[in-house]
């Protein structure tokens, strides 16, 4: 593995069809989200993806959808990778990776509580910040909280 | 051992040891959130079995202040100051990480004086932060001594990052394409005192603490992970290095001018907690190297880029990291084109450096707790955000 365009085109052999829109240097590949362990697992063990750096979403209150992206790592090619997906906004649900890379199982509990998504096999689906009697999904654009002061809104100057 | 269901009774109070019910030796001891180890708001809930750890629970969120939330009500600019108060002790890589997610985003170039600063502040924060970090674990681990030799030095760094950026700890010194300020005219005649002395005071605090006897006994075996693991927990910096893993964001994605300077990537072999300990010791002298290094071949020119009074990026997203004195620090951040971030995604090494605790700690006794949380070097505020 040299560069981008060979971590791609590894990629393509084995999943010909996935769509690529790029972020800075890194490929970023949209795939559907009932293949997204299948594809980790390939980029985990076969091109050495090992560190999977973060995972979070995007609300897209627009299409009703909440956006998933991972992104990873390798040491050994010095490359980065993103995986990115859509699941509805209500009842999502999402396969846990926390059994392929063990950093994912913070990082999704977390995921879970701001975003309100379901894990589907996450060992402890437990909240990690956000206290137990909070209602609502803190990350969501549409969040309100009675305590939660209005900002001034910022006017172009 | 008193009985849990009074509260107020005998000794079970939420910060002693509490019978559990069901099997006879196995009992729950917290630890935290207030509690001297924790250094910060944390808790930890242990499952015991006599002396011996079980499991281990950890308990997050005292501090969580939604900052990410708080983020998509601020213009690029005002982001800044909040990226300080993440880690209180490694404001300078916050910062960087944060404005270099933003120049890149407006695909903005930035002169070389500006990456030599940000080098030098990077080196001199990652120096000050080991520290605070030597002095602390010193104190947990009952030795008093390191502590007052680690705060003389690190005043003469709090100095240097005051006359330039006014603060000593959240600093806000960066600014989208350079420097609130130039560096003081005093700047380099007090770098070059610091690293002419600061070399042997290494050697001191390497003695005094982390080839103690003591110490060493405390510490060598105790808490090992091995490399497979910490990457698999995306584990970073220090504490993924003494696993063998001489990985370091400096030489893995080169950014700035790090990829034309000279220096080592300590490892360890065994990933235990004495190495946690030492590979700290020796970065501290690469640190001194890369700070010699830059001061040498500082150029002249601007602070910064005149960046737009307004600035609106592109729609796009980008990350950026640096290695930050705990590890990877990353943003992720996500424009649509107006003046502030759609999202902004904080990745923070002590995050993941954390959630390996409880691999780590399981067979272990509890007396090993305060000697391998120590040596994971956690802030608390940039686990919690």
């Amino acid at each position: 593995m040299r560069d981008t365009a060979d971590i791609l085109a590894a990629i393509r052999s084995r999943f010909p069809r996935v769509e690529n829109r790029p972020v800075d240097p890194a490929p970023s590949l949209v795939v559907e989200p009932e293949k997204l362990r299948e594809h980790l697992l390939f980029l985990r063990d076969q091109l050495s993806f090992h560190h999977l750096v973060f995972l979070t979403a995007l609300d897209r209150p627009a299409e009703s959808e909440l956006e998933l992206v991972y992104r990873l790592f390798s040491y050994e090619s010095r490359l980065s990778v993103m995986v990115r997906f859509r699941v509805p906004r209500d009842a999502g649900r999402v396969p846990t990776v926390s059994d392929l890379f063990r950093t994912a199982e913070w990082h999704e509990r977390e995921t879970a509580e701001l975003f309100g998504l379901e894990f589907t096999g996450h060992p402890d689906p437990r909240r990690l910040l956000l206290p137990d009697d909070l209602e609502g999904y803190p990350l969501r654009k549409d969040f309100t909280h009675p305590n939660m002061p209005r900002l001034p809104e910022v006017t172009s100057t | 051992m008193s009985d849990p269901t009074t509260p107020t009774g005998g000794r079970a109070s939420p910060a002693t040891a509490q019978a559990s019910a069901g099997t006879s030796d196995e009992f729950l001891l917290n630890v935290g959130p207030q509690h001297p180890a924790t250094h910060g708001v944390l808790r930890v809930v242990v499952t015991m079995d006599g002396e011996v750890v079980k499991d281990l629970q950890p308990h997050l969120g005292y501090v969580h202040r939604g900052l990410e939330k708080l983020f998509e009500n601020r213009t690029y600019e005002q982001i800044i100051p909040f990226t300080d108060r993440t880690d209180y002790l490694s404001a300078i890589a916050n910062n960087w990480a944060y404005v270099m997610a933003v120049e890149k985003l407006l695909g903005m170039e930035v002169p070389k004086k500006v990456e030599y600063i940000r080098v030098l502040m990077a080196e001199l924060n990652r120096i000050n932060s080991h520290l605070l970090w030597l002095a602390a674990y010193g104190l947990d681990m009952g030795a008093f001594t390191p502590f007052l030799y680690a705060f003389r030095d690190r005043e003469e760094i709090n100095t240097m990052i005051e006359e330039a950026s006014g603060g000593r700890l959240t600093t806000n010194y960066f600014r989208i394409g350079g420097f609130i300020h130039d560096l003081p005219p005093a700047f380099f005649p007090r770098l070059k005192k610091f690293l002419g002395r600061f070399g042997r005071a290494v050697d001191e605090l390497d003695t005094l603490l982390v080839e103690n006897a003591i110490f060493v006994a405390r510490t060598r075996g105790v808490g090992i992970i091995s490399r497979e693991r910490a990457i698999s927990y995306g584990m970073s910096g220090p504490c993924l290095r003494a696993s063998d893993a001489p990985l370091d964001l400096r030489r893995e994605a080169p950014y700035s001018i790090y990829g034309s300077l000279e220096f080592e990537i300590p490892a360890g072999r065994n990933g235990d907690t004495w190495d946690r300990s030492w590979v700290r010791i020796e970065e501290m002298r690469q640190s001194l190297r890369i700070l010699r290094q830059a001061m040498d071949g500082f150029p002249e020119g601007e602070h910064r880029v005149r960046a737009p009074r307004n600035i609106e990026p592109p729609a796009g997203e980008v990350y950026s990291a640096v290695e930050g004195p705990r590890g990877e620090v990353g943003f992720y951040v996500v424009s649509d084109g107006t003046r502030k971030p759609y999202r902004v995604k904080m990745r923070k090494p002590s995050f993941s450096n954390f959630s390996a605790l409880p691999e780590i700690m399981r067979g272990l006794k509890i007396a090993d707790l305060v000697a391998v949380m120590g040596s994971l070097d956690l802030v608390v505020p940039e686990i919690d955000r």
